[in-house]
């Protein structure tokens, strides 16, 4: 189960503003019990005949090991006006919403990631600093090593951001 | 029977050719040069324009030779489901081939159409090079070009009237390519450049602007400020159709003033469209113009209500609507009694990946609509609940839709009241809309929803099914049934090789099936490509199983794309596609 938080930059009246997008929700609204976040994808019972010893390849596991449909639901991929994009990372259950069109470079975007997920929450025990790798899911629902290509590119294509360990 | 049609040789040809000239539809034109050899000889020497929905369905040099006196030709390539990124981008729809064959065969071409093709910058090029009384362009959804290739053309075109790109996916080589119009160049009456995501010069835009005293047309891309529209609409306002760049810039009453002076002199403004990134306090400048506007699109535009129904309620005279989801079931209240000439809805999600923070549109909205506008006759709707209720209510408010696309984002979501599939509300809609020509059903459903589009949908050429039906029943009813069913695309269901193999000729009569992740195998694809010789079976496997000719019969297919065909298998598939 995950909640969500939509926080801006800890920054200028402007960015608020432009961050009003990602639907900003009070702590203690999300905290809330009942505002639960149902699952993009409904869990199916096991059909009986399903021998057809096929995985559906419009099903793939993302790495929060929820499903994740391609080319669902019916969008064409401009249509995605909203710069905003999920960032979960690897055991904390609370996911965070960053705006892309408010940084203009992976190192922007890094730093603004850093700032959501501080390193007190995933330190080790003994204190030993982890290395973290940033992936995102593009449009086409493949995993990827945020950096690799242009930033343009980039925000074109992420739908969803992952930091994980490594 | 040759006695009954001498009284047709009395005329010379130019007389039958004068008369095909009044037959200004295609299917009528088709069945002209159906009557006879004769009237099939002069139909096909002086058709005019030619529309090919299959770029693969006739070879290009057959096509140009066919039909020499061709001045205007619509080409259509990719399947449907490309928009969704559920075609590998290199399958194919390359406009080379066309091209190269029109700028041998058809010099005078006027009119080049392509929709979901692969156009590439050295096409462009040729295009611009080989037809002297070139006049209109139009790239639809399609790419494989830059701003280089739009240099040329604007550059060579010298009678260029029109140059839409609309939905386009063009790279950026060439930053000033608005400056290779020559000053020579007043013929423009239509520029659509909204898809382009770099920078437009303004300026320069606007000097082009300025010696095209017959632009009706104007569509600019997120770039051009609002500050540099109001020049723009000084120096158009006979504009008919107008889709703003950016809709936003600090607070400035003499902008704003300036601005709603410029759009209150556009006072044949019709269609309105654009409004990237828009600020609120801007909106109203264009309240000036809203009853006379006959087609608003704000499907890019994150505006929420209060302030859009505001706008909306004030445009009278709508004929159609494109609105994201943030009008919400309220709004669509207000359209309902405000745009009683409302032919036209469509409604898209805002947050389509995000299920945490539903808008509050539903059922209801579409109900709304349904009820108080007795002349809508095209829906487009994503939402995320729906009720068999509501389905019933619409079909019967609204027995005159001819194109019903409901989205249900969820998959298999039932009936949130009842719990039901929604195949009594689907089933009501093809029974009460007897001029259904295009139908999308989601939700839960089963093969019974399938039995009655079979039954009812007599006159539906388009139908899309996601994540529905029980098993190979449901295609059957299809197959077996809708009579005029011309394009069918399916994805995510249950079903297999039997229906598929029963219903062969149907697929020739089609002009296209695509089925992906349902339960095809490999032994029906070959089945059917030997009993079908006049169909490509393409199958596209992109896991790198191996070739597909050593895969045994049971091998499950991912992808299917079916078509019929006069030009035999394509030579142009990539790896992952294999024809049959």
């Amino acid at each position: 189960m995950e909640l969500e938080l939509g926080l801006a930059l800890p920054s200028s009246d402007l960015m608020m503003e432009k961050s009003t997008f990602c639907k900003k929700r009070r702590f203690d609204e999300v905290l809330d019990e009942n505002t639960v976040t149902l699952p993009l994808f409904m869990q199916r019972e096991e059909d009986s005949d399903s021998d057809r010893g096929f995985e559906r390849s419009s099903e793939e596991l993302n790495f929060g090991g929820g499903r994740v449909i391609v080319g669902w639901p019916p969008v064409k991929l401009s249509r995605r006006r909203t710069s905003c994009v999920k960032v979960n990372m690897e055991g904390i259950a609370i996911g965070r919403k960053v705006d892309l069109s408010l940084h203009d470079s992976y190192q922007a975007l890094f730093l603004t990631l850093y700032t959501m997920f501080p390193k007190k929450q995933h330190e080790e025990e003994d204190g030993a600093y982890n290395s973290y790798k940033v992936t995102y899911e593009d449009e086409e629902g493949d995993w990827m090593l945020v950096g690799d290509v242009p930033w343009e590119a980039f925000i074109k294509s992420a739908k969803r951001l992952k930091i994980i360990t490594y | 029977m040759v006695g009954r049609f001498r009284w047709a040789a009395m005329f010379p040809d130019e007389v039958w050719e004068h008369v095909f000239s009044f037959l200004t539809s295609d299917a009528d034109r088709n069945a002209a040069a159906l009557v006879c050899r004769n009237w099939n000889r002069i139909e096909r020497r002086s058709r005019k324009r030619v529309f090919v929905g299959n770029c693969y369905s006739v070879a290009p040099t057959v096509a140009v030779r066919l039909f020499p006196e061709v001045r205007a030709a619509v080409i259509k390539g990719k399947p449907h489901f490309a928009d969704f990124n559920l075609v590998p981008s290199d399958w194919g729809g390359g406009a080379e081939a066309w091209v190269e064959a029109m700028a041998e065969g058809w010099p005078n071409l006027e009119e080049l159409r392509f929709k979901r093709m692969v156009v590439s910058d050295d096409c462009l090029d040729l295009i611009a090079r080989s037809f002297k009384n070139f006049k209109v362009l139009s790239l639809v959804s399609c790419d494989g070009f830059s701003t280089s290739g739009l240099a040329a053309i604007a550059a060579n075109c010298r009678n260029l009237r029109e140059l839409n790109l609309r939905e386009s996916e063009v790279e950026e080589t060439c930053l000033n390519w608005i400056s290779h119009f020559p000053e020579s160049c007043t013929s423009l009456v239509a520029l659509d450049i909204a898809c382009l995501e770099g920078e437009v010069n303004a300026s320069i835009l606007e000097r082009l602007i300025s010696r095209c005293s017959n632009i009706m047309t104007l569509r600019l891309n997120h770039s051009v400020p609002l500050e540099r529209l109001v020049g723009l609409l000084q120096r158009a306002p006979q504009l008919m159709d107008l889709g703003t760049g950016k809709f936003s810039a600090r607070h400035n009453p003499q902008l704003f003033s300036r601005l709603e002076s410029a759009i209150a002199g556009c006072k044949n403004l019709r269609n309105l469209s654009g409004f990237w990134e828009p600020g609120l306090t801007y909106l109203p400048a264009v309240y000036s113009i809203c009853e006379g506007l006959t087609s608003l699109n704000l499907n890019y535009a994150t505006i929420q209500n209060p302030e859009l129904v505001k706008l909306i309620s004030r445009c009278k005279n709508l004929r159609r609507l494109l609105v994201m989801d943030l009008i919400e079931d309220s709004g669509l209240v207000a359209v309902a009694s405000s745009c009683k000439l409302l032919q036209e809805l469509r409604v898209f999600p805002s947050d389509p990946y995000d299920a945490a923070e539903p808008v509050s549109l539903t059922e209801q909205g579409l109900v709304a609509v349904s009820a108080g506008c007795p002349m809508l006759h095209s829906v487009l709707y994503f939402c995320r609940q729906m009720t068999n209720a509501a389905l019933l209510t619409v079909a019967k408010n609204r027995p005159n839709l001819t194109c019903f696309r409901l989205c249900i984002i969820e998959p298999r979501t039932p009936d949130y009241v009842t719990q039901e599939p929604l195949d009594t509300g689907f089933s009501a809609i093809v029974e009460s809309c007897k001029d259904l020509r295009r139908l999308s059903v989601s939700g839960l459903l089963t093969d019974l929803v399938f039995k009655s589009i079979g039954a009812s949908a007599n006159y539906l050429e388009m139908l899309s099914i996601a994540f529905a039906g029980d098993g190979d029943m449901g295609l059957h009813y299809i197959l077996s049934g809708c009579k005029n069913l011309r394009k069918l695309e399916i994805r995510d269901c249950p079903f297999g090789d039997k229906p598929l193999l029963q219903n062969a000729s149907k697929l020739e009569t089609m002009r296209s099936l695509w089925m992906s992740s349902c339960s095809v195998t490999l032994g029906a694809c070959r089945q059917l490509a030997r009993a079908m010789p006049r169909l490509n079976v393409e199958v596209i496997n992109e896991s790198g199983r191996g070739p597909l000719v050593a895969q045994p019969d049971n091998c499950p297919v991912e992808k299917l794309y079916i078509y019929r065909t006069i030009a035999g298998p394509r030579t142009d598939t990539p790896q992952c596609v294999w024809t049959i």
